[in-house]
């Protein structure tokens, strides 16, 4: 519950609560002044113009009048409150409050609150007992003529006992409408946090697993596409990257591990075996040494290059290439090896869009398609370097021969590395050959595939040939 | 040759060292990027060779202050970082070219020699008539002839004798070629290289009593008139 508190989105909910309190405080507060103000406004009003009337009156028709019109008036029972008090003999000529309230001594000519008693009465007329009402109202001093020593003092009031109920009422409601607005709040802000901090525990929770070696671990995405399945989704790719590359530090560890242990090993037996031996087997040892030598900075380099490309470093910079050209130079440096190894090069070219791409990989990895046909082919006769629009946007490269092929079961297989088919162990090569071009094709976003090549009929149809297949996409047009 | 060597696995300084003073060349050796740069400044070399990993000063860092101090000697990177953008800082350092450790000697021996024969007549007249023995080629009208008659070359077989013949008496490695006549940075593990040749050698040498493009074992080619 401690975490719930102290989660941002409950901060945040709760400064938001805060505020709309504050709001409602202020609207009420506003309502409260607006409305009630109006109606002191118009209750003055209305006592103002009935002094008026009996000022007239009095005036007209002396005291005599005054008090029987009050008394008139007060023989309803209703908001009206008259006093009618002789003065200086104090007398209550008439009116309906039973003593002159005591603020109204100072508040002479002016308006003034007080607090008045009154019969309760039940529904028959009956009395009940004394109720305390609210009243407001204005005293002012009548008299015949300025120099007349007789003066009579006059109550005029209205009993806002009403109003006084309304105004309680009304600022209770406030008062709940703000307890409700922040307990309501309170509640989102519990629950928005919840539910947010259950899907940041799941990161974490993730994140924690990933930590202890659970690299295989992903974010789980809700699919709504909102901002936590962005990152979730973003933390994904992040994670899939750190894993490829771990896993391919770890492969090229393994690998170093297995190919370069094994000649190293050779070359310790061979030189052991060579100190005993007379000197021509060390003359014999040492070329041996030199060329296991040779072949493992090889291996050593191309491990390397695919390390570096994987981790997108190596790729140097990637501009807009024409991959047609590239071919054409390929070609040509190739057919005089083809031929003399008894195959026909022939280069095959449509317009096709730019891609975006480093010369020197794609280079690199049709150099080593080549290679690999001139290697593996064998026996037949045709190799074939085609460039031409694939599917929508993409440009295909491939490279096609008629030789024995690769069982489909195999296809996958050799793009791995150091997989060597077993009808492949007796020719040179360190098996990183295809897994440099997987990982040149990863870093240009192309795709790889094997298709079949070109059936011989000499084979009986066994033999489907070879298509190595990589699809660039188009560069776009900025 | 003089030759600087600023190489701080002492073992494979003495190495080159070695190798290079066999070839007929004075050596200096300097075991870190400052020594080697006071070494450097002190002037009297032909060719730089520098490791671009060295002690107190890299080697980048080195030759960036002779060039900017007006040292023109050319200059050699070895380096074990060989990706294409590594190559580049190299050259844009003020390199004169680049080689991945590990390298073969005669790799090395090739480039330092080619370096040293840039540097010796920097001042030469710009010559576009190349002659070695009877062969001669024209880069204007782009002909080349063998005693009077006449060669057909495709471009590239054009360009790769031009090569050659530039640095006639030079060793070129089969990488040097596909360097500088096909600007690739890659070994092809098969020898199209070696197939090029022998095609530009059955149209230069095979008519002719005296062979000119010669194989030098482990090494290269080397065209030249000697025997």
């Amino acid at each position: 519950m401690l975490r719930l508190f102290r989660t941002t989105s409950f901060r945040f909910t709760l400064i938001f609560v805060l505020l709309f309190a504050c709001a409602v405080a202020i609207l009420g507060a506003v309502v409260y002044r607006a409305s009630f103000g109006a109606a002191d406004k118009q209750t003055n009003m209305i006592i103002d113009s009935e002094i008026t009337v009996l000022a007239d009156l009095f005036a007209a028709n002396g005291p005599g009048m005054l008090t029987r019109v009050i008394r008139q008036r007060t023989a309803w029972r209703d908001d009206s409150i008259y006093m009618l008090i002789g003065a200086p003999s104090g007398a209550v000529l008439a009116g309906n409050l039973t003593a002159l309230p005591p603020e109204a001594l100072t508040a002479e000519g002016g308006f003034f609150d007080f607090e008045f008693e009154r019969p309760m009465l039940d529904a028959a007329g009956r009395e009940t007992g004394i109720e305390q009402r609210k009243a407001r109202g204005k005293v002012i001093r009548f008299r015949a003529s300025p120099e007349a020593e007789q003066s009579f003092l006059v109550v005029v009031a209205r009993d806002v006992g009403a109003r006084e109920f309304l105004r309680a009422s009304l600022g209770n409601v406030f008062v709940r409408i703000s307890v409700a607005t922040i307990a309501l709040g309170v509640l989102i802000g519990i629950l928005f946090s919840r539910t947010l901090l259950s899907r940041v525990e799941t990161v974490s929770k993730t994140a924690r697993a990933i930590s202890a070696g659970d690299l295989s671990r992903r974010i789980p995405q809700t699919g709504d596409g909102d901002e936590v399945d962005h990152l979730s989704a973003n933390l994904n790719s992040m994670l899939d990257q750190i894993e490829r590359l771990m896993t391919g530090m770890r492969d090229v560890s393994d690998n170093i591990a297995h190919d370069l242990r094994s000649p190293l090993t050779r070359i310790r037996n061979r030189l052991t075996d060579a100190m005993k031996g007379g000197p021509e087997m060390k003359e014999i040892a040492l070329q041996a040494t030199l060329e296991d030598s040779e072949r493992m900075l090889a291996t050593f380099n191309a491990l390397l290059s695919i390390a570096r490309i994987q981790s997108g470093e190596g790729a140097g910079v990637m501009e807009p290439i024409d991959l047609v050209a590239i071919a054409e130079e390929m070609a040509e440096l190739y057919e005089p090896a083809a031929q003399d190894a008894g195959f026909e090069l022939t280069l095959k070219t449509a317009p096709t869009p730019l891609i975006k791409g480093s010369r020197e990989l794609v280079s690199q990895a049709i150099a080593n398609f080549l290679d690999n046909a001139l290697k593996y082919a064998g026996g037949g006769s045709k190799i074939e370097l085609t460039v031409e629009p694939g599917a929508k946007d993409m440009v295909r490269l491939s490279v096609c021969d008629d030789g024995p092929g690769v069982a489909y079961g195999d296809r996958d297989r050799i793009f791995e590395r150091f997989v060597r088919l077993e009808e492949s162990r007796t020719t040179p090569g360190s098996g990183l050959g295809l897994s440099l071009v997987a990982a040149i094709a990863r870093a240009h976003g192309a795709i790889l595939r094997l298709e079949d090549g070109f059936a011989r009929e000499a084979s009986g149809g066994n033999e489907n040939g070879l298509c190595v297949v990589m699809e660039f996409p188009a560069a776009s047009g900025d | 040759m003089r030759i600087l060597l600023i190489e701080d696995d002492a073992e494979a300084a003495a190495f080159a060292a070695k190798g290079l003073r066999e070839a007929g060349h004075v050596v200096d050796h300097a075991l870190d990027g400052e020594s080697g740069h006071n070494m450097a400044a002190a002037g009297g070399y032909d060719a730089y060779v520098v490791d671009r990993m060295l002690p107190k000063m890299d080697g980048l860092a080195l030759l960036s202050r002779r060039r900017d101090e007006g040292d023109q000697t050319p200059a050699l990177f070895l380096s074990a970082l060989g990706e294409v953008d590594d190559r580049v800082s190299g050259l844009q350092a003020g390199g004169d070219d680049y080689l991945v450790k590990p390298y073969a000697f005669q790799e090395l021996l090739a480039r330092v020699e080619a370096l040293g024969r840039r540097s010796a007549a920097p001042a030469a007249p710009v010559t576009t008539r190349y002659k070695v023995g009877d062969l001669e080629l024209d880069l204007l009208t782009r002909t080349v002839r063998r005693a009077a008659t006449k060669i057909d070359l495709q471009p590239r077989e054009f360009r790769l004798l031009e090569y050659l013949i530039r640095h006639a008496g030079q060793v070129v490695t089969r990488t040097m070629l596909l360097e500088n006549v096909w600007e690739y940075h890659f070994d092809p593990q098969t020898n199209v290289i070696d197939v090029h040749i022998s095609r530009l050698r059955s149209k230069i040498d095979k008519d002719f009593d005296k062979p000119l493009l010669k194989t030098v074992r482990g090494a290269g080619y080397t065209l030249s008139d000697s025997d």
